[in-house]
């Protein structure tokens, strides 16, 4: 009885819960939902009603050559770094934890570190008479200095950089959660080295595999610093395309429609994720 | 046998040599900026033919880098006292509210954190133009509260999940009102959440370009900005020494982090 009544005033003391998202709410709605689809509006009405800024968007040969690169550069940044990562992040879940520490250490700094500086690291490297061209002539592998910056090569060198940590940590995370019985199990029943890894291990990471790889692609089709600084004028990627479009052309129309491309490749896969993740959860 | 480090064979000396080679990938870079940052060449040649403080007293020397990395602390820290708060409001609200559309709501507000941030710049860009805020301080707070928002709420949320609710009640029960015990009580029970959720809104703030690209004017430019508009011109090695002391404070920031978990831990 007493105990009702308590929790009945503590319920009464407790009301409006509500109310606490209200500045967070205020603050989305008016700064973030509206402004995107205003902006979205802009591409169907600017400068006269229509789709003819999706026509030109889609319809150029120029605009195809940024999706084109968008979509390539994405997509070999994901693979090295699901091809590099993965066996980081393996022997990180398994190596004795003072020296994963360390390696830890490292990945975390390279995170942390102000993204400009990491780019810039890698435009000094990367030129003509950069580091990595002098050592490779020293070496005598080429002749020439090769062009590493200004290009796709610089750009998908300087991404995978950035992306590596993103698919090492959270695969490191997957990995840790499976049982090593299970694989002691394989072996014991015959299964070699190769066939435990291919049938055992890789299938029960591949959850992991997934989920790093698409978040991986999602952040590299909308990226914009590094393609920017690395990848130079020729080069263009689709953020670097809605930025033009409004910093240096003023054209609006076609800045927004570009922005909705971008926007909804963005969320369609990110609904791919969460429909992946409710049905692996679901099992 | 995959996964004991110990049984590994052969396979496990490959892997060392892969992470060893990783690890080097990962930290050359900021060697590298750090070494060239002391060296005298102005073409970055490496080795350096002769070590100088040159860039460094060039990068004092100029007031912009100065007033453009004050900026930065300025709107870092008013994003992270207004992120905290409204990151730990709607983090309680999501915590204790039952209703209808909860998680569409949370999902809600963590999407600033997903979506491509070229977008959200210029779709801010756009409304502060027709505001008539394009260029001002609280253009800059209100984009990177967007992104820093998210941190706080994760955080904090976290914080709260693992926090016994009936310790609040207790309180309330013995008389305190119900911000009394949140304040007193709930707080100091999530303050490393709310720790955290200081640090990555206050880095979202520093470190973040693309937004502040949008968002800044002649007079007002943060840091990233700065380095930004410098980097487009050439490769001088002043910015080598800019990025070194933004290297230096970060590595101070994860020490302390460590540090307080350290603490927390004993």
């Amino acid at each position: 009885m007493a105990v009702t009544i308590a929790t009945g005033a503590v319920k009464t003391k407790r009301e409006g819960t509500l109310g606490y998202l209200l500045p967070a709410l205020l603050l989305i709605a008016f700064f973030f939902i509206v402004p995107v689809l205003m902006l979205l509006m802009r591409s169907v009405l600017e400068p006269e009603v229509g789709l003819q800024n999706y026509e030109a968007l889609l319809g150029s040969t120029t605009y195809l050559r940024v999706f084109v690169n968008t979509f390539m550069v994405a997509g070999v940044v994901t693979i090295v770094s699901i091809v590099i990562g993965y066996p980081v992040a393996w022997l990180l879940a398994i190596m004795p934890e003072k020296w994963s520490r360390i390696v830890l250490a490292i990945i975390i700094l390279s995170m942390w570190t102000n993204l400009l500086a990491r780019t810039y690291a890698w435009m000094v490297l990367l030129q003509r008479t950069g580091v990595i061209n002098k050592t490779l002539m020293r070496l005598g592998l080429i002749d020439q200095p090769l062009a590493l910056v200004n290009n796709l090569v610089g750009v998908t060198i300087g991404m995978t950089y950035i992306m590596l940590p993103f698919v090492i940590l959270p695969l490191m995370g997957v990995i840790r959660t499976i049982d090593p019985a299970i694989l002691r199990a394989a072996a014991l029943c015959g299964a070699g080295k190769m066939q435990c890894f291919l049938r055992v291990l890789l299938p029960l990471s591949l959850p992991g595999i997934a989920a790093g790889a698409l978040m991986v692609f999602v952040m590299s089709l909308g990226y914009f610093v590094t393609p920017a600084l690395l990848g130079g004028t020729s080069n263009m990627m689709l953020a670097e395309l809605v930025a033009q479009f409004v910093q240096s052309l003023v054209n609006w129309g076609m800045g927004g429609a570009a922005a909705l491309v971008l926007l909804v490749v963005t969320l369609a896969l990110y609904a791919v994720q969460l429909r992946y993740f409710n049905s692996a959860r679901g099992k | 046998m995959l996964l004991d480090f110990d049984k590994l064979g052969g396979l496990r000396t490959f892997l060392i040599a892969l992470v060893v080679l990783v690890c080097v990938f990962l930290i050359l870079p900021i060697v590298f900026i750090a070494a060239l940052s002391f060296g005298s060449s102005q073409w970055l040649i490496f080795p350096p033919p002769s070590w100088t403080f040159k860039w460094y007293q060039d990068l004092f020397a100029d007031p912009r880098w100065f007033y453009s990395a004050l900026t930065s602390l300025k709107i870092a820290a008013i994003v992270t006292v207004f992120s905290v708060v409204i990151g730990f409001l709607a983090a309680l609200g999501l915590d204790r509210g039952r209703f209808t559309g909860r998680d569409f709501l949370r999902a809600l507000f963590l999407t600033p954190m997903i979506l491509p941030v070229v977008v959200l710049a210029v779709a801010l860009y756009a409304l502060f133009l027709k505001l008539g805020l394009a260029g001002t301080t609280i253009a800059f707070v209100i984009a990177h509260l967007l992104i820093a928002l998210p941190f706080s709420i994760i955080s904090i949320g976290n914080a709260l999940e693992g926090f016994d609710r009936s310790i609040e009640d207790a309180a309330i029960l013995c008389g305190a009102s119900p911000w009394e015990a949140r304040l007193r009580v709930t707080v100091p029970a999530v303050s490393h959440g709310i720790f955290g959720a200081a640090v990555f809104s206050f880095l979202a703030s520093w470190d973040e370009v693309v937004l502040a690209i949008f968002m800044a004017s002649p007079t007002l430019q943060t840091l990233p900005v700065k380095i930004w508009t410098t980097l487009r011109q050439d490769l001088t090695p002043v910015i080598a020494a800019a990025s070194t002391l933004l290297i230096a404070f970060t590595i101070l920031l994860m020490i302390v982090a460590a540090l307080f978990r350290k603490g927390r831990k004993a």
